[in-house]
């Protein structure tokens, strides 16, 4: 009998869909809210995201990032207002994938992407720099740094309709 | 108890002394009472309305003067009928506050909701945040939100540069005024102010150059938000990245206690860097300001392009970098060579750890002259002897006090002195002010002498013969502290001086008590440590007369502060020079050996009122240089003359069983700290600004000689023949510059703009006798340097003298007073 019940649950399942996937021909849908590698973001004018504010480094419980920074002019603009990341890295070796960083910015420029293929053979292989970690500039924006207008991007925090 | 008062602080009783302000006393008794735009050194103002309280008093009988009680038999209070300003309040008995009512809560709230209408939400790019009174106390009394509109901030200049040092940020602005008062009160460089009223009311300054102060830095420190950022700083880092290391200031006789903050830097190899300079509290000393020569003169220490990374030694007609190894075994070998003519200068950048190991190894090899560099100021043995008591403090003198500043332009020389001085002036000490010229000093002096420069060495003599009135005033001071400089008089005339203002003392019986006795101007950070390690100036007078075989020059540019350095330095067959930086090296030298700068490594240094300061390792060394004690340590070694010794503390130990007034002295002792009044650089920044708690050390000050009644009798003045000018000669008076070209400032590139352009001072008389207009180029041969500098005619120089400020060109400009030719270049 206990046999009979064995084999009812072996052929129910034969005629399942498989849940194994062919990776890495085959790759599943992301969650949105998958936490893969990071990414710095960069607004639409190809201008970035991060303002250097250090508050991801902070937010880090695993001390994994490292942020340097340093003052923009309207010839040499990263990014809007004063403050720009000159040096940004993160030590892929120690992240944990929490997103602290993530909640921390203000600017939402730092966003745990779904890149998930991380892959490095030598320690400072793992330390991802600004270059790696910045997104391109959107099709028809000039990278950074730019010469912009004087006078046009003098506010780090985008302007909010409801601050709450 | 007359000097207490009792106040009740939320029901609790508090013995507070009489008279103090309300919120340091409540401070003292441990509750925080917000504030904004009180500081506990400057007076207060009620702008901010913070520190509203609850108020009231404990009603007496008038005439009885019982204590009345109410039914319950609880003492009867007479309440204000509305909250108060606790910081115009200043404590009597009877007073009682509370601070913890919802009244108080309430109106907290509204002044940080009103401060918030139009302060920007920056606080992620803000330099001051994480280390902000209004970001904290917005956290701690806020209303958690606001009932005004997002969009009807204000929109200003975020990016004002008030001169070259400090910028504004005029959205950031609460409007506290706390920079304009420092500056007013304080600095006494009233060049901010106010603009316009109300919500269009911004901080502008109306000096020409902005923010034309010495003094600039501290007011970034006590601005309650990060309206003002140095330039030096801005964006350097997150205050709460910063690792703190306690250090004493390189560049000036005060000795200021400084922390550095420092941070890894990418830049820089990874290696920990000062990211900025800021104050350390010592209320003897510099209580929680720094000049910002201090707080902007560090850059040296990190500027690899500048520094000298690798020891050098010359083989032949080549000079070659070579390992320390090599470089220790030849210069040990020429040492051998010499015999025994072995001599030293030491400049005044050496701590005393350095100069002890120096000191041992030359005369471990037979040589008994230690020169002190530069041979300008004489007279450390009297101030040993009766210089300012133990225990003094320049914040105590006021009403009834005298000082007395003579030969010196004190604002260029030493200006946290400066900035101590005026303040006892403002709290009605006498401030006498004697000089050839005009100086700053001036405007903060009671009264101004101005004699013949050819008379400056006996400028004493002229105080009591010619201004007895003033004489008498200084003499009957209830205290009395002489500063005295070396302008205008050569090295024979500084001692002359130093004589007459020891006498001066003794005989008014000023000295061996605290605040009273002699000080000096001398230049560097460590004269007095010179002078306790043997070192003197007339060691180095003799040096140059009788050049040895072997000379070590430690930490002293000769060539750029001596003209006839080149000359002399000829005869000397071999030059072992220890150096910071890679400059060109001096002609001759044999051996240069890189060394470590004050942020490097530890050491300690004496200030002008001998307090000895301990500074600590604070940076990662720059290419292969060596604490200096730890090179001469290691080429004793290679000599057979001591030990291997490991560490600056044990030097210290060494020098206090040696030396007797180091007697006691430890690493230990110098570290040590007692709490002081303001309490500045806890978690409340918003009391005391970002000056940060003394954790390193208060430092130890040597007794004079005269203190612990000590006898010390008056000496001989040797008065030297006065130096005149004739046959169309001009007296030329080498002056200090506070901003100048010296080699540890070069690299502060920020400051700049500020450094002048080499210039001469002249009367105008003189100049229409030689055909010389205001900015025209001057030629100006001088004690055997030939000058080219424009010509200030404006009422800065005397006639008959021209006014020379050193390290301004690359020409270096006489040592000490002398004639010389002034023509129309």
């Amino acid at each position: 009998m206990n046999v009979l019940r064995g084999f009812a649950t072996t052929f129910k399942h034969i005629l399942e869909e498989p849940v194994t996937i062919q990776y890495p021909e085959q790759s599943i849908e992301f969650q949105e809210r998958y936490k893969g590698r990071h990414e710095l973001h960069r607004y639409e004018n190809g201008l970035e995201k991060c303002i250097g504010c250090a508050l991801c480094a902070a937010a880090c419980p695993a001390d994994a990032i490292w942020v340097e920074a340093a003052e923009n002019t309207d010839e040499v603009r990263f990014s809007p207002g004063e403050r720009y990341a000159k040096t940004y890295e993160i030590n892929m070796m120690r992240c944990i994938y929490c997103g602290y960083c993530e909640d921390a910015c203000p600017t939402e420029a730092i966003v745990l992407g779904h890149e998930h293929r991380l892959s490095f053979t030598s320690r400072s292989e793992a330390i991802f720099t600004k270059d790696v970690l910045l997104v391109e500039a959107p099709e028809g924006t000039q990278a950074t740094p730019q010469r912009v207008r004087p006078g046009t991007f003098d506010r780090s925090i985008p302007d909010m309709e409801d601050p709450l | 108890m007359s000097d207490t008062v009792k106040i009740y602080i939320d029901d609790k009783a508090y013995d507070v002394p009489a008279g103090m302000n309300l919120v340091d006393a409540a401070k003292m008794a441990g509750n925080d009472i917000p504030v904004f735009c009180y500081h506990p050194k400057m007076e207060p103002v009620g702008m901010c309305r913070m520190c509203l309280v609850e108020m009231g008093s404990i009603q007496k009988d008038r005439a009885s003067g019982e204590v009345l009680l109410d039914d319950k038999g609880n003492p009867q209070i007479r309440w204000f009928p509305k909250l108060q300003t606790a910081c115009t309040t200043n404590v009597s008995d009877g007073l009682v506050i509370r601070t913890n009512t919802p009244q108080v809560d309430q109106a907290r709230e509204n002044v940080v909701e009103f401060l918030l209408t139009s302060h920007p939400l920056d606080c992620p790019i803000c330099d001051k945040g994480g280390e902000c009174p209004l970001q904290n106390l917005t956290m701690e009394h806020g209303p958690g939100s606001s009932r005004m509109v997002y969009s009807d901030k204000l929109k200003l200049d975020k990016h004002v540069p008030l001169g070259d040092l400090i910028f504004l940020d005029e959205e950031r602005c609460i409007q506290c005024a706390r920079c304009i008062r420092f500056q007013d009160e304080i600095a006494g460089d009233d060049v901010l102010a106010f603009h316009e009223r109300g919500r269009s009311l911004q901080i502008i300054t109306n000096s020409d150059p902005g923010f034309d102060s010495y003094f600039s830095g501290n007011t970034a420190d006590i601005c309650p938000v990060g309206a003002l950022t140095t330039a030096d700083f801005r964006f350097g880092a997150r205050p709460w990245e910063l690792t703190e290391v306690p250090s004493i200031c390189p560049h000036d006789a005060a000795g200021s206690n400084i922390s550095l903050s420092m941070r890894l830097d990418r830049d820089h190899g990874g290696r920990a860097i000062i990211k900025r300079v800021m104050p350390r509290q010592n209320e003897n000393v510099n209580e929680i300001w720094i000049s910002d020569k201090t707080r902007f003169g560090h850059h040296f220490t990190r500027d690899e392009h500048s520094r000298l990374l690798c020891p050098l030694v010359r083989r032949g007609g080549n000079f070659n970098e070579t390992e320390w190894k090599t470089a220790l075994e030849y210069a040990a070998n020429e040492l051998q060579l010499a015999g025994g003519s072995v001599a030293a200068i030491a400049g005044s950048g050496m701590s005393n750890e350095d100069l002890w190991e120096l000191r041992q190894l030359v005369t471990g090899l037979g040589g008994e002259r230690l020169g002190a560099w530069p041979p300008t100021h004489a007279g450390a043995d009297l101030v040993a002897q009766v210089g300012v008591g133990q225990g003094t403090n320049l914040g105590d003198l006021g009403k009834g006090d005298a000082v007395l500043i003579v030969a010196s332009d004190l604002e260029e020389e030493v200006p946290i002195w400066r900035l101590r001085i005026k303040q006892a002036h403002d709290r009605g000490a006498l401030v006498v002010v004697m000089n050839g010229r005009p100086t700053r000093m001036d405007d903060f002096a009671s009264t101004v002498i101005h004699y013949d420069y050819s008379k400056a060495a006996g400028a004493f003599d002229l105080l009591q013969k010619e201004h007895g009135d003033t004489a008498r005033q200084l003499t009957g001071a209830k205290n009395l502290v002489v500063i005295a400089g070396a302008e205008g008089v050569d090295l024979a005339g500084s001692r002359a001086l130093m004589q007459a203002a020891a006498n001066f003392l003794i005989e008014s019986g000023h000295v061996g008590k605290p605040n009273n006795g002699l000080m000096a101007t001398f230049p560097g950070a460590n004269g007095m440590g010179q002078y306790y390690l043997g070192f003197t100036p007339e060691a180095t007078q003799d040096i140059i007369a009788n050049p040895p075989k072997v000379l070590f020059i430690a930490q002293a540019d000769l060539l750029f502060d001596d003209p006839a350095a080149v000359s002399w330095l000829k005869q000397v067959e071999t030059i072992i020079q220890l150096t910071l930086f890679a400059e060109e090296p001096v002609p001759g030298v044999t051996a240069a050996l890189p060394i470590q700068s004050f942020a490097e490594r530890d050491g300690s240094f004496v200030n002008g009122e001998r307090r000895v300061q301990r500074f600590y390792t604070a940076q990662g060394p720059i290419g292969q240089a060596l604490p200096a004690w730890q090179v001469l340590n290691r080429l004793g070694v290679q000599l057979g003359l001591g030990r291997s010794k490991l560490s600056a503390s044990i030097l210290m130990n060494e020098i206090a069983q040696s030396i007797p007034a180091f007697a006691g002295i430890t690493y230990k002792a110098l570290a040590h700290v007692e709490p002081q009044f303001p309490l500045v650089g806890g978690d409340d920044v918003y009391y005391g600004g970002t000056a940060y708690r003394n954790k390193g050390g208060l430092g130890v000050q040597i007794p004079a000689a005269a203190d612990n009644g000590g006898a010390v009798t008056k000496g001989k003045v040797e008065k030297p023949a006065a130096i005149k000018a004739s046959g169309g000669q001009l007296l030329v008076v080498p002056a200090t510059r506070l901003y100048n070209r010296e080699r540890v400032f070069r690299s502060s590139e920020l400051v700049h703009p500020r450094v002048p352009d080499a210039y001469v001072a002249m009367n105008a008389a003189d100049a229409r006798k030689l055909g010389i207009e205001n900015g025209d180029m001057v030629s100006i041969s001088a004690g055997g340097s030939t000058l080219k500098v424009r010509a200030h005619v404006n009422g800065a120089a005397p006639q008959g003298a021209v006014i020379l400020p050193r390290h301004l060109s690359d020409t270096p400009a006489p040592l000490a007073i002398t004639a010389g030719e002034v023509s129309k270049a």
